[in-house]
């Protein structure tokens, strides 16, 4: 069958950063060709140029056969290329209709905005992809990542795409969710369209991916069908080198708590919460997104007020009642939304990384030593292999998995009692993931009590000591060495009850 | 690859610079009595009290969440009434009254600060409520009951309370030295090398993420606005002494002309962005400006007017060199 | 049905018109000048300049923009009306001419602000600077008093009882309530103040946009300067002045967010009523003029506040 798209030898520069090197890349209809490599590597540069929101500095795009300029995201969609961005691009306040039609309204006779022949559309689209179309008419705000995902692809079906690209969509999805998604493009494949779908999960690939190409440094270094390649090769062409991915469970925790939480009820949010972290321990969070993780680390952080129950840090009662309290007393943690909650986009790299040190690298007086604050940024630089031109640039430049690498670096330096990980390798590489894991372990190391929430089973398998698993609000199961296997967490997570772990306090309480 | 060109057009403050430059070349050569030294030095005085309250202008907007301060002008003039009645009415001792002015717009600033940052009320809202509140008040201070219901001005001060607005030391006015450059000098310190600005430009840039790297963001919004009241009380005390006079009605529209100021300096609306030297340079254009413009003769209602033309010319002017050079 | 009303009552919109009744309760038992016909009026007609003004500058703050130039604008329109009205012109000239020059300022905001990449309030400063000065050199410092009083029906004409100017303001929150929920191009108003990446890459013409809503609200404060010379028969070099200020009070008093995205004409028309009773009960309650700002001040902080509590008590 013939390429609906087809780039040849495309190049782009940003000043210096050279982000493409004759990059060539087909797509064939009714196929997904998964597009890999490293954070910074190009990809959504490569993408962005092929859906018009950037043009190449030199190379050719042939699309249907016949060379085009794209020029402008507007031109793509006319033509037929929709994009789901890696920063999902909606409209907040307005209707999830509206979210699918704005700029290409259907229009009555009069040139008014036809709602109920959209709505009527709309309804039949989401019915197309077997989804309950109840929520058009609410606000995008109040939709989870994932139903707004929805809403995006809806939306490049309106505009009839013949080619989707996702850029990282599973990123910000939940298990479930990604298996709906999964559905989607299946259907997608059967109605002959095209998709480049970019991840970092590698194992997405081989289960929905007809061609994988992988990038290294803004080149392309291999393109192989899925069933001709493995995942360790995979790698290997990625990073250069091979990939160590053992991560030893510690388990050499401390005697007593550091703390120890007690019947905590937030009434909307999560109930009756128990459970005790021990210092040197990894402790797991599994479950939906949405389940109360998020929502009980940000109550130790001093972020949400508890209706009722107790928290004990440290032998003492406390309640923290702002994130500058609760990190003065050596309680840290790293937000899931990097792009609202973590970064500072147009300051510099090494602004963003020591914001949150700055008392240890300052006089008491409360002046900046500069010299410590540079050394600081370099140090995580090249520890995490950030990849910034320099520690002035700003951090909106950044390729997505280096802005999430700025924020762990940011909490990394802070050398807290406790430190609450909400997804910390979200969008990062797998070479960078792995040596992310391996730093979060040397912390547990050092006695560091470290909270873990993660919606990727293996990142919560390969790391911690002890899972907690939420559903809805409640506890639904603990789980302590053999017993952490997918099965159980992925049982509980939907809302089994499994509390049966030996000598836990939670145990006696919650059955 | 860069070239000194691209750097202009990409900084702001060389920008200013240049711009700066040939706008003191352009007068040097062509308005008598601008390139003289006595001119160059006495200029500077009336550049200081539209200048604090632009830098105080900066300091609000850079702190983000839709900052804005349109209480200044009211500020300086209340705080102007206070000292003017407290030593012409009162009989106050000046150096006291200088105190209790600066103090009372440090609390003037407080309270907005206080209403930003806590019921969380819009500051464009809450700085205009007390643009007309100061106002008001300042006018009814202004009252001397001796002489019926009017507001009157107040200008019969002891000789010791111009020293600040009239002396000069080798030419430079004293309010130059003794208040201007160390204000300003104080307030680049600040913002470059404390914990405190670094604090800021966070809260500016982005306040969730503020919030969520320990940063006390309320904390930081008061301190912002009550910086802006002990600038603007500054502004109010060295005019009152320039002038030899407290008027009810000194500051008016002074806010605007401060935020255009602070704006033309390289301050981000959005928060986060801006230096005080760009804001220094911004000053030093306008008073330049104002000053040849008066040499040449052109009617005082034109200084606004041209500080319109510089402000949307300028930015102009740098949008488009910028997209030239992208392509 | 319940689920709506409480919808409704939630909103801001709701806040302020509760307010307004309880201000004019307070006002009608306190004097009785307030309720009078001729006191109702001439409160509608203040307003009315505010209020059509405020239909611009509430699409403006809804793509995330600003315009402080308003009230040069409305100067300058005057200028031109009282200008022209002094040389003898028929009233048609003389209307078209003011809203021609409002429409050509904002065309010129406009402009600049999509073509020129400028962001918005670095124009509008600056425009309103330039105006200010050049209404000083259109005047030449004087005023303009003794206006013919034909022009005077728009402000003083009525139909039904209710000041013409009344009537427009109607039909105009009508017109633009209904273009800003039901045409592309109002919709896209609200998308730019949302995500205006996202509606660059939905396809909506951003630079279009803008020009059309900063051109807009030339155009209609053109009108209002228009009003403003038919109510007083006054012009002077800083007519107009502050009068940016009150417009902008009041579309955020309605409940439009200056972080863009969202807002409603109609809020806007009920925070130029708000602001506009303020002001009217405080001449009738006879507060010396010097606390007048005293009150005003306190009052709008008390309306926000009130407003802030009650959605407080919702979210918790
Ligand atoms: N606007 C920009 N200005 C400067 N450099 C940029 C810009 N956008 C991207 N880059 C640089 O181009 C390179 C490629 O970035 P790109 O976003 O394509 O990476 P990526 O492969 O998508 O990575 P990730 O997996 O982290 O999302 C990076 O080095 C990045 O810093
Ligand atoms: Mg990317």
């Amino acid at each position: 069958m013939d390429a609906i798209l087809e780039c040849r030898g495309i190049e782009k520069s940003f000043g210096g950063v050279h982000a493409l090197k004759k990059v060539n890349f087909s797509l064939h209809p009714g196929e997904v060709h998964a597009l890999v490599g490293e954070n910074g590597a190009g990809k959504s540069t490569l993408i962005k140029i092929i859906s018009g929101a950037l043009s190449q500095d030199r190379g050719e795009i042939f699309y249907l056969e016949k060379p085009v300029i794209i020029g402008s995201p507007r031109k793509a969609q006319d033509i037929g290329i929709s994009t789901v961005y890696q920063e999902p691009l909606i409209y907040r306040e307005l209707s999830v209709l509206e979210n699918i039609f704005l700029g290409r309204e259907i229009k009555t006779r009069m040139g008014n905005i036809d709602w109920t022949e959209e709505e009527k559309k709309a309804r039949s689209l989401f019915e197309s992809l077997q989804i309950a179309p109840h929520f058009i008419k609410q606000p995008m705000r109040d939709l989870s990542v994932g139903l707004q995902q929805l809403a995006l692809i809806a939306k490049a079906l309106v505009y009839e795409a013949k080619v989707i690209i996702f850029d990282e969509p599973t990123a910000i999805l939940t298990e479930h969710e990604t298996e709906r998604l999964f559905e989607i493009i299946q259907k997608l494949k059967e109605r002959k369209v095209g998709i480049i779908y970019i991840s970092h999960r590698l194992e997405e690939i081989f289960r929905i991916a007809d061609r994988v190409t992988i990038m290294r440094d803004g080149e392309v270094v291999g393109e192989h069908l899925v069933g001709d390649i493995n995942r360790s090769k995979i790698v290997e062409l990625m990073a250069g080198r091979l990939l160590v991915e053992e991560i030893n469970h510690l388990g050499k925790k401390g005697e007593k708590p550091i703390l120890t939480v007690k019947n905590l009820t937030r009434k909307g949010r999560y109930y009756d919460i128990h459970f005790d972290v021990y210092p040197g321990e990894i402790l797991g969070f599994s479950g939906l997104v949405g389940s109360g993780r998020t929502d009980i680390a940000q109550t130790l952080f001093g972020l949400i007020k508890p209706d009722n129950g107790e928290i004990v840090y440290q032998g003492k009662t406390i309640s923290f009642s702002s994130p500058e309290e609760a990190m003065a007393n050596g309680i840290a943690y790293l937000p899931e939304d990097r792009k609202v909650q973590g970064l500072f986009h147009i300051l510099s790299t090494s602004f963003n990384i020591s914001v949150t040190v700055l008392k240890e690298i300052s006089s008491r007086m409360g002046i900046v030593h500069n010299s410590q604050e540079k050394e600081l940024g370099k140090k995580f630089v090249k520890e995490l292999a950030i990849k910034a031109p320099s520690l002035d640039s700003k951090v909106y430049s950044l390729s997505g998995g280096n802005q999430q690498k700025v924020v762990l670096a940011k909490w990394l330096g802070v050398n807290p009692q406790i430190l609450m990980l909400d997804e910390p390798t979200r969008g990062v590489d797998v070479t960078s993931k792995s040596e992310i894991h391996h730093m979060i372990a040397s912390l547990a190391e050092k006695g560091i009590a470290v909270i873990i929430i993660s919606s990727e089973l293996p990142e919560i398998l390969k790391l911690a000591d002890r899972v907690i698993v939420m559903h809805e609000g409640h506890i639904t199961g603990v789980f302590e060495d053999q017993d952490i296997t997918s099965e159980n967490l992925v049982r509980a997570a939907t809302g089994e009850r499994m509390l049966k772990t030996k000598g836990s306090s939670i145990e006696e309480k919650n059955l | 690859m860069k070239n000194i060109g691209s750097h202009i057009v990409e900084n702001r403050v060389l920008f200013l610079l240049v711009l700066f430059l040939i706008l003191f070349g352009v007068f040097a050569f062509s308005v008598k009595g601008f390139f003289t030294y006595y001119n160059l030095t006495n200029m500077t005085q009336y550049g200081v009290e539209l200048g604090l309250l632009a830098l105080a202008e900066m300091l609000v907007i850079l702190s983000g969440g839709a900052g804005i301060d349109l209480s200044v002008g009211s500020m300086l003039t209340i705080v102007a009434m206070i000292i003017g009645v407290l030593i012409g009415r009162a009989g106050f001792n000046p150096s006291l009254a200088i105190l209790i002015g600066l103090i009372s717009g440090s609390a003037m600033g407080y309270a907005n600060g206080f209403l930003v940052a806590y019921p969380k009320i819009p500051p464009f809202i809450v700085t205009l409520a007390s643009l007309y509140v100061y106002k008001s008040l300042a006018m009814i201070i202004s009252v001397d009951p001796r002489f019926g219901p009017n507001p009157m001005p107040v200008s019969n001060f002891p000789e010791t309370f111009y020293f600040i607005g009239q002396h000069r030391i080798g030419g430079l006015p004293f309010q130059v030295l003794f208040i201007f450059i160390p204000v300003v000098l104080i307030l680049m310190f600040l913002m470059n090398r404390t914990v405190l600005g670094r604090h800021l430009y966070g809260v500016g840039s982005n306040e969730t993420a503020a919030i969520f790297s320990g940063i006390n963001v309320k904390k930081i919004r008061v301190i912002v606005y009550t910086l802006s009241g002990l600038l603007s009380a500054l502004a109010g005390w060295v005019i009152t002494s320039r002038i030899a006079s407290a008027r009810p009605d000194i500051g008016t529209g002074y806010e605007l002309q401060a935020i255009t100021i602070a704006v033309l300096g390289g301050v981000s609306i959005k928060g986060g962005e801006g230096t005080a030297g760009g804001v220094v340079l911004s000053i030093a254009i306008i008073t330049m400006l104002y000053n040849g413009m008066q040499l040449a003769g052109i009617h005082q209602i034109w200084q606004l007017g041209s500080l319109g033309l510089v402000l949307v010319g300028s930015v102009l002017l740098n949008q488009i060199l910028y997209n030239r050079r992208k392509f | 049905m319940t689920a709506n009303l409480q919808i409704v009552m939630k909103r801001r919109e709701f806040t302020v018109l509760g307010l307004i009744l309880v201000l004019m309760v307070i006002f009608s038992l306190s004097t009785e000048k307030f309720m009078s016909v001729s006191n109702l009026s001439n409160l509608l007609l203040q307003l009315s300049g505010v209020a059509i003004s405020a239909i611009g500058m509430t699409m403006v703050i809804i793509t995330g923009g600003i315009d402080v130039s308003v009230g040069s604008i409305l100067g300058m329109a005057s200028v031109v009306a009282g200008k022209l009205l002094m040389a003898g012109s028929s009233f048609v000239i003389v209307v078209l001419s003011a809203i021609a020059t409002g429409f050509g300022i904002g065309i010129l905001n406009g402009i600049i602000i999509s073509y020129g990449n400028v962001p918005p309030i670095i124009v509008t400063l600056g425009m309103m600077s330039m105006m200010r000065a050049l209404m000083f050199q259109v005047l030449g410092g004087r005023w303009v008093s003794g206006i013919p009083p034909d022009i005077r029906i728009i402000g003083l004409g009525k139909w039904l009882g209710i000041p013409l100017s009344m009537w427009i303001t109607a039909v105009l929150v009508i017109l633009f309530s209904y273009f800003l929920s039901s045409r592309p191009t109002g919709r896209a108003i609200y998308a730019i103040g949302n995500n205006p990446e996202a509606a660059r890459v939905s396809g909506v013409n951003l630079a279009r946009t803008i020009l059309i809503v900063y051109s807009l609200t030339g155009l209609l404060v053109g009108f209002a300067g228009l009003i403003y010379v038919a109510r007083t028969g006054i012009v002077q070099t800083n007519t107009g002045s502050g009068f940016e200020l009150e417009v902008i009070a009041a579309v955020m008093l309605g409940g439009t967010s200056v972080f863009g995205g969202k807002g409603t004409v109609i809020g806007s028309l009920l925070g130029a009523v708000l602001v506009g009773i303020i002001k009217n009960g405080m001449v009738l309650m006879n507060v010396p003029a010097l606390s007048e700002g005293l009150v005003i001040g306190v009052l709008i902080l008390i309306s926000v506040m009130i407003d802030l509590i009650r959605s407080r008590g919702e979210s918790l």
